[in-house]
């Protein structure tokens, strides 16, 4: 008897191994947006959790459930899942996350075996100054564009931010790439027409913007971080909130006073924010000893603070925060700018206050420029030192 | 003016209709699985979506408070005693004596009850979802491929201008044009609206027509329709794809004022149909 309950549980356990080595590697994965293919690298193995990378950057999804032919990976940062079916060496699928007009579907595929890394044209490398042209309104862009091992990378930078790494290819004078981390669904595709290159923004399924870029003279195209949002400095920068443990925490809490304070107001969910958070860390445990703080106030999702609470304490743990991260409100700006009457023009997470040991703003720094933005980074990361450096020493 | 997809396809259709000339209806009724899948998905959401159109109770702007709870609050609702407020832009849900932030756009489920806030701060709109769900699915014309046209959008002012969405929220669009299909032996330019997605960089160039199956078989107010864009900047119109604004599956949705001059003369025999409830549901 238990020999005949044995084969079977015998065989059961061969098959679920069986259909875990067909999911086990890399997938060159596709979101087939209206305007076109989305290209992104999907690492899988049975028992782990899935990575969705762009490149060489990945975020992981939080489970995997693999049940015959069926491949689930939810995502549930984001309330999001791929549903696929495996068909031989290819996914078939559907990508889906909660819309309030209906779900918001786009079709998934994948094969076998990752991307090839492709080295980019040399006409397509550097910084371009782009413009966005919507409804007759333009608005400014710069692409950053790099030859890595993984083959195209770069990122789009706005006046308040990037929208993370994109990664890509090139085919004689056209180019493809993209950005997905489970959320976010851009891609940018363009073409070089003599010195110029025109091309179509995609963000989600059904949005496409035309855009025009020149490559960069070098002669500033963005708005400066610093002259987006502007602060009212004639008293004390105040705020008030709890943390993680509901205890209230203030500006005059001792371990603020007399320091030199960055402010960063942030959001779990936001992906520039988990850039920022690393640098942020960094920046603490090189300067902390000499009189410098940091106090995150986070705008969460869901305005329960208990499951807004858990969100925090997971992102202190991945990115090991020794500093007060607050719950300050739910992210929508509007009504966050409404929760900061100091500040004028807020208009992005995340968005970092310098104050001095006076307790006054000396300088707002909107949006983030990420390890994805490359030389720009590297600026903004001295531009945070110098400020710290000269706050210090005031 | 957009061609009919069917038209550019011609040549390719007659060497189809060659081959497939024995089954003309099914043909002529074959939905695309593209399609197909999407209307399905849109199915199961409407019959199991917390914020389902289906399993809303009620929409209230939150103006200076909106109780949810005994016979005579505003939002009756047996067995949940609830206060939705709104304090500089900051929206708060007082439920079981405690007191939890609100977030715009996301639903928010407390045991029986699910409330969303829409908009902006100020002019926020409150949807209650709870208590029993309507049963209604929707039903459409038999695919016609004739409806399917792919062209360029006529750039008009671009001016802006207030809409009710097909979810009944008030939003800020924009005018990012006008294209124009046949209609019977003439044509039509119809109206474009870009409808933003609020906080994201997304947005849909929507449609909002009438037609000379309006109440006659389609919602009488009208449909939407979203444009779809293709690789090389046009864009692909198939009426296929119109739908019920959701006041068509609840009355307790507002239902938004038909767009200026998006009338067709003719009858659009695709996409979602509608018919009028007999009270029996």
């Amino acid at each position: 008897m238990r020999v005949r309950l044995l084969v079977p549980l015998l065989l059961l356990g061969l098959a679920a191994t069986l259909k875990g080595q067909q999911i086990d590697g890399p997938w060159g994965a596709v979101l087939d947006l209206a305007g076109g293919p989305l290209r992104f690298s999907l690492y899988m193995r049975a028992g782990s959790l899935p990575n969705i990378c762009n490149g060489d950057q990945c975020s992981r999804a939080s489970r995997l459930v693999v049940r015959g032919d069926s491949v689930l990976i939810e995502i549930a940062d984001y309330g999001a899942t791929i549903n696929a079916q495996i068909r031989g060496d290819s996914m078939v699928g559907s990508y889906r996350n909660v819309g309030n007009r209906g779900p918001r579907v786009i079709p998934f595929r994948a094969r076998r075996s990752g991307w090839r890394a492709e080295a980019p044209p040399r006409w397509l490398i550097g910084r371009w100054d782009a413009w966005f042209v919507q409804d007759g309104r333009k608005s400014p862009r710069v692409f950053e564009f790099r030859n890595t091992e993984p083959g195209l990378e770069g990122t789009v930078l706005s006046n308040t931010g990037d929208y993370g790494l994109f990664w890509g290819h090139a085919v004689a004078d056209s180019f493809s790439m993209g950005h997905f981390d489970g959320s976010f669904v851009y891609m940018l595709t363009g073409r070089l027409d003599g010195d110029t290159l025109r091309g179509l923004f995609h963000a989600g399924l059904r949005t496409q913007t035309p855009w025009v870029a020149v490559r960069s003279t070098g002669a500033p195209h963005l708005k400066q971080p610093t002259e987006i949002t502007g602060a009212d400095t004639s008293s004390a920068f105040r705020f008030s909130f709890p943390d993680v443990n509901g205890h209230l925490v203030t500006q005059d809490d001792p371990r603020f006073r007399g320091k030199v304070v960055l402010v960063d107001i942030f959001g779990t969910w936001c992906p520039t924010c988990h850039d920022a958070a690393p640098l942020l860390t960094r920046l603490w445990n090189r300067y902390h000893d000499r009189g410098f703080e940091i106090v995150g106030l986070a705008y969460e999702v869901t305005g329960d603070s208990a499951a807004d609470g858990r969100q925090l304490r997971i992102f202190q743990q991945k990115f090991s925060i020794p500093y007060p991260l607050l719950l300050a409100g739910v992210n929508d700006t509007q009504a966050a700018a409404l929760t900061q009457p100091q500040l004028q023009g807020f208009t992005s997470f995340p968005t970092s206050i310098f104050i001095g040991r006076d307790g006054r703003v000396k300088k707002v720094h909107a949006g983030f420029w990420g390890p994805a933005t490359g030389p720009q980074h590297q600026v903004l990361v001295h531009d945070f030192e110098q400020t710290i450096e000269r706050l210090l020493a005031e | 003016m957009l061609f009919p997809l069917a038209s550019v396809r011609f040549f390719s259709m007659r060497l189809a209709l060659l081959f497939l000339s024995f089954a003309p209806a099914l043909l002529q009724a074959q939905t695309p699985p593209d399609l197909e899948r999407e209307r399905a998905d849109f199915s199961s959401w409407m019959a199991s979506a917390l914020n389902s159109p289906l399993a809303t109770r009620a929409v209230v702007p939150v103006g200076a408070g909106v109780r949810i709870g005994p016979e005579n609050s505003d939002v009756p609702f047996p067995g949940i005693d609830a206060r939705v407020t709104e304090q500089r832009g900051t929206l708060t849900l007082r439920i079981a004596g405690s007191d939890r932030t609100l977030p715009r756009y996301r639903p928010v489920t407390s045991g029986e009850l699910t409330v969303m806030a829409l908009g902006e701060p100020g002019r926020t709109l409150l949807v209650v979802y709870g208590g029993s769900r309507r049963s209604k699915t929707p039903f459409y014309y038999p695919y016609n491929n004739a409806a399917v046209y792919v062209g360029a959008i006529q750039p008009t002012a671009h001016t802006a201008v207030r809409v009710l969405t097909l979810e009944g929220m008030e939003v800020e669009a924009t005018e990012a044009g006008t294209v124009s299909v046949p209609d019977g032996a003439g044509s039509i330019r119809l109206r474009v609206y870009r409808i933003p997605e609020a906080g994201t960089e997304e947005s849909e160039l929507m449609i909002f027509f009438r037609d000379g199956t309006s109440d006659k078989g389609s919602y009488p107010a009208g449909r939407f329709v979203t444009l779809l864009p293709l690789p090389d900047g046009r864009y692909r119109l198939d009426l296929n794809r119109a739908r019920n604004p959701f006041c068509a599956y609840n009355s307790v949705y507002p239902c938004p004022a038909p767009w200026p001059g998006n009338t067709f003369a003719t009858a659009i025999e695709a996409g979602e149909r509608y018919q009028r409830s007999t009270g029996q549901e």
